[in-house]
Order: structure tokens, then sequence, then C-alpha cells
């Protein structure tokens, strides 16, 4: 599974990486996630925390890009 | 399910005659967010307009629009350069108030001093703030437990939010707090707008002065100086000294005028549900979520203002260049397009897309201490004091305009 963070739309809620938090890292400075504008992927066996993860992002600023 | 993802439900649009016979007036045509039948009905209006009136008008004044669809306001939050920030966050704002920065202001302006400012409220720095606000929460509690009640709004909602941030980010006196927490609260609900402006400027003067006498002392490498090193333009000029007073007046603005709303709801709650005081009690792990569910079901921000750049359409509705438009924040963190049963209340739910603390550039700065407090509130409020009431004959009361604020909650135990 990859999810790519969308580098302007995020805001810096940090919800992403309290649910997954093996997923999402946030950059330690700001707090915004700290892969933005980047995709990543999910480690196996995280799928379901990351969708978690991107159900709770308020701004929808991370897309799953393959399942 | 609750899948966070667009659903198809679609509702009717609200007939005129049901909103009269409900709510006694047309909400769609005539909005008044400072009616005290939006603060009596407060919960049913919300639910009802996030179904039904997708974009309300109201006449009070100059005027306003209110978005309240979860994808609306995003859509519109995250879409600065149309919904501009630079005009104010209030509607019918009062003259001759300083604009604030961050807050009322747009790229590139606002990113530049975001950049400075975020750093001293990031998840890190705030969760270092834990052990320091537990202390203030068990010396507040300290002060009435062994009286058996309190009037939580006084005794502790209105203090703690005030201590955390002026003890651990303000740096200012704690005997100035009464005054200034009075001067922001009479300065958003004073139902004159001179009165409003008024208060407001007390709370600026203070503010200023207190930058000033900082800017005299040794630098200690806070946020205070931070705003005092100012940034630097695009256009190459160096923030004015009246920018950096707005940055900390707003700073202020947000530490003590919200974050007790949301606590002494979830008290509320929480007094009055004892199946969900008992999972907290059960498993204390779960407060962290039950942070969460209170933000999103309890906001203090209603609606937060923008002034359209162009005209543009919402939802069917033409809104014109220059317009006033609110994002409706608690409308949308109740949208049941986008979760079940959005008026259910259960610190289980997992996911929970909220806009308590908005949504797109200006997301709240202070988002990670509020959630430091109030989890720290919760946590401990709960070792010591885990079988409370509602002090009987007595209810809570509330105040609501564009900031929804609870009055008083007297608790017994
Ligand atoms: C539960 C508590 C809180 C809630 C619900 C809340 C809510 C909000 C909301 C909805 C916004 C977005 C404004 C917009 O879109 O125009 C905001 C912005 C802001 N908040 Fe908070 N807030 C809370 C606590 C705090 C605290 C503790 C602070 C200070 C430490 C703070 C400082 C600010 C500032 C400075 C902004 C402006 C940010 C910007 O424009 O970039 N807030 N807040
Ligand atoms: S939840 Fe969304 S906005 Fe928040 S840090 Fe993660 S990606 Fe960014």
């Amino acid at each position: 599974m990859k999810v790519h963070i969308d580098e302007v739309n995020c805001s810096g809620h940090g919800r992403c990486a309290k649910y997954a938090p093996n997923v999402f890292r946030l950059n330690d400075e700001d707090g915004y996630n700290a892969d933005r504008g980047q995709t990543i992927e999910v480690p196996a066996g995280e799928e379901a925390n990351a969708k978690l993860g991107v159900k709770s992002c308020p701004e929808r600023a991370i897309t799953i890009v393959e399942d | 399910m609750n899948d966070g993802e667009s659903r198809n439900d679609t509702y009717p649009r609200a007939t005129r005659e049901e909103m009269i016979e409900r709510f006694g007036r047309d909400l769609v045509n005539d909005f008044d967010l400072d009616d005290p039948r939006f603060n009596d009905q407060f919960n049913e209006t919300l639910n009802y307009m996030v179904r039904k009136c997708p974009v309300a008008h109201s006449q009070v004044g100059r005027g306003y629009y209110v978005l309240t669809t979860q994808d609306d306001v995003r859509a519109a939050a995250q879409n600065w350069k149309t919904f501009s920030a630079a005009k104010g966050y209030m509607p019918n704002r009062p003259d001759g108030i300083p604009y604030l920065i961050p807050e009322e202001s747009d790229p590139p302006l606002h990113t530049r001093w975001r950049h400075k400012l975020n750093p001293h409220l990031s998840p890190k720095v705030c969760a270092a703030m834990d052990q320091p606000v537990r202390n203030d929460v068990n010396e507040l509690i300290d002060r009435f437990i062994e009286k058996g009640e309190c009037e939580f709004i006084s005794e502790f909602g209105a203090l703690l939010p005030g201590w955390a941030f002026f003890k651990n980010v303000l740096g200012v006196p704690l005997e100035d707090l009464p005054a200034l927490v009075n001067g922001v609260e009479e300065g958003t609900f004073a139902p004159d707008l001179d009165e409003r402006a008024r208060h407001f400027s007390g709370v600026f003067d203070y503010l200023e002065k207190h930058l000033k006498w900082r800017s005299t002392q040794p630098a200690r490498g806070d946020l205070i100086d931070t705003i005092l090193a100012g940034v630097t333009y695009d256009d190459g000029t160096e923030a004015p000294w009246e920018h950096k007073v707005s940055v900390l007046v707003d700073l202020t603005f947000g530490g003590i005028a919200t974050t007790t709303f949301v606590m002494a709801s979830a008290l509320h709650h929480l007094a009055t549900h004892r199946d969900q005081l008992q999972l907290l009690l059960d498993d204390p792990s779960l407060i962290e979520n039950a942070v969460e569910e209170y933000a999103r079901y309890f906001p203090p921000v209603v609606a937060l203002g923008r002034t359209t750049t162009c005209d543009v359409e919402v939802a069917g509705t033409q809104i014109k260049e220059g317009e006033f438009v609110m994002l409706g924040y608690a409308y949308a963190s109740r949208d049941p397009r986008h979760m079940d049963e959005p008026e259910k209340i259960d610190v289980r739910r997992q996911g929970i897309p909220h806009s308590t603390f908005g949504v797109g550039p200006h997301r709240c700065i202070g988002s990670n201490l509020a959630r430091v407090e109030l989890r720290a509130t919760l946590e401990e409020w709960l070792k010591r004091i885990p079988d409370f009431h509602v002090k009987e004959g007595t209810a809570p009361t509330y105040v609501t305009g564009y900031l929804r604020s609870m009055r008083s909650l007297h608790l017994v135990w």
C-alpha cells in the first residue's frame, strides 16, 4: 500500500501520526507531516492504521495511491 | 460504516414553514448567530442546518453567509485566494480594532509568521508542558475537592487555560489573568458593538505594554522573543511594531477563550452519562480519543469568517465578491455525510475528522496545547473525582454568537 501526502493541504493537525505512528511521521520542528509532497510505502501489517490516519485527517491531505 | 468518505446521503432542503415552526425564523434567509434561540436550541439548529441548509444568509448589520457542510467548509477554508482572511474573522467587525495576525492575514504574510510561531507550539514542545499543566490541574482541584462541590467555570475552567498559557508560553503575572479573560469574553459577547471594541482595546493595551517591557529585557529564546524578532515580508520590509502586538493579542485570545468550553462540556456530559463515564474509568487510555470526540461535539468556535475576493458559487448559492462568508466549523464536525450518527457522543468513535480546530492554513496553532490541557484535565479529574453529578436544581448556562461559551456549571461529589 502507498499513500501520498499533499504538500499544500497538510496543515499540521497531527492526527495521521496519532493513529498510525508507524506510518506517518511529524516534523519535530513544526509538527506538520514530515513527508509532505511525497508518496510513501505503508509497512506490511500497518494498512488498517494507515487507513484510520487517512480518514482522521481534517484536510483530506492524504490519499491512498495504491491499495 | 463510519468510513469518513463522502456518502450519498441527501436531505431535502429546508422549507420556510418548517424553520419558522421549529426555530422561530427562516434560517436560510434570515439567520442570526446572536439570536437567543440559537443559543437555546444550539444542537438542534446545527443538526438541522448541516442537513438542510448548506448555505444560510444573515441580514444582521452588513450581512453574512454561513457555510455548513464539511465539504464546502473544507474547500472554502483551503481556498484562501477566494476566501480571504485579511478583512477579519468576526461578522460585523467593530470599527477601530487592528487586524490580528496570523488569524486575519493571508499567505504569504501569514506563512512567514506561522513558520516562526509553529515551533513554539508544536506537538513536541507541548508534550513537555504536560507535567506542568497536570500540576496546575491538581492545584486547582486541591482548592475545592474537600468542599464536595464547585462552580466549574469560575473555579477551574476559566483558570486552567490561562494558567497553562501564561505560565508556559507568555510568562505574564497570573494576577492579571482575570481582567484579560473578562476583556476577551466581553469583547466577544457584549451585546453592544462599541462595548466589544472597548474591551478589545483594553486587551491590546495590556499586551503591548508587556511586549514593550520584554523588549528591554535580556532575551529568553521564548515565543515572545520570536515575536519581537519579527519576520521579513516578501517585499523585503520588516514586520512593523503593530504587527508584533497583534500577533501577541491573537495568541492570547486563542489561548484563553476557547478550551474552557470543551473541558466544561466534557465533564457535564460525563456527569450526565454514566455509561460513558464508566468506559473512561475502566480504561483511561480511551481519554485521548474522548478528547477528540468532545472537541468534535462541543466546539467553542461556531464559525469564523472570510471575505470573498471574486464572485463564487457554493451549493447553488451565488455569492458576490466582497461578501462576508462564515466557515461553519461547528456544523462541519457533525456532517452525517461523513460519519455515522453524528449527534451521538461516543468516546470510542474512531477516526474523527472534525474541524473544531479549523481547516486550511489557519488551523489552530494552539491545538496541540489545547489537547494537552484537555487530556490532563480529564485524566486527573477522573482519578481524583471519579463520581460526580450536576448539582440538583441547576443546569449549565450558555452564551452563543460566532463563539460558544459556558457561563456556569455546578458540580457535586
Ligand atoms: C479547544 C481549544 C481551541 C479551539 C477549539 C480553537 C479553535 C480555533 C480555530 C477554529 C481556529 C481557526 C481559525 C480560522 O480558520 O479562521 C483557530 C486559530 C487559532 N488559534 Fe485556536 N483554538 C483553541 C485553542 C487555542 C489555544 C490554546 C491557542 C493559543 C495557544 C490558540 C490560538 C490560535 C491562533 C493564534 C489562531 C490563528 C491561527 C492562524 O490564523 O494561522 N487556540 N483556533
Ligand atoms: S492529519 Fe493531515 S493535516 Fe494533519 S499532519 Fe497529518 S497529513 Fe497533515
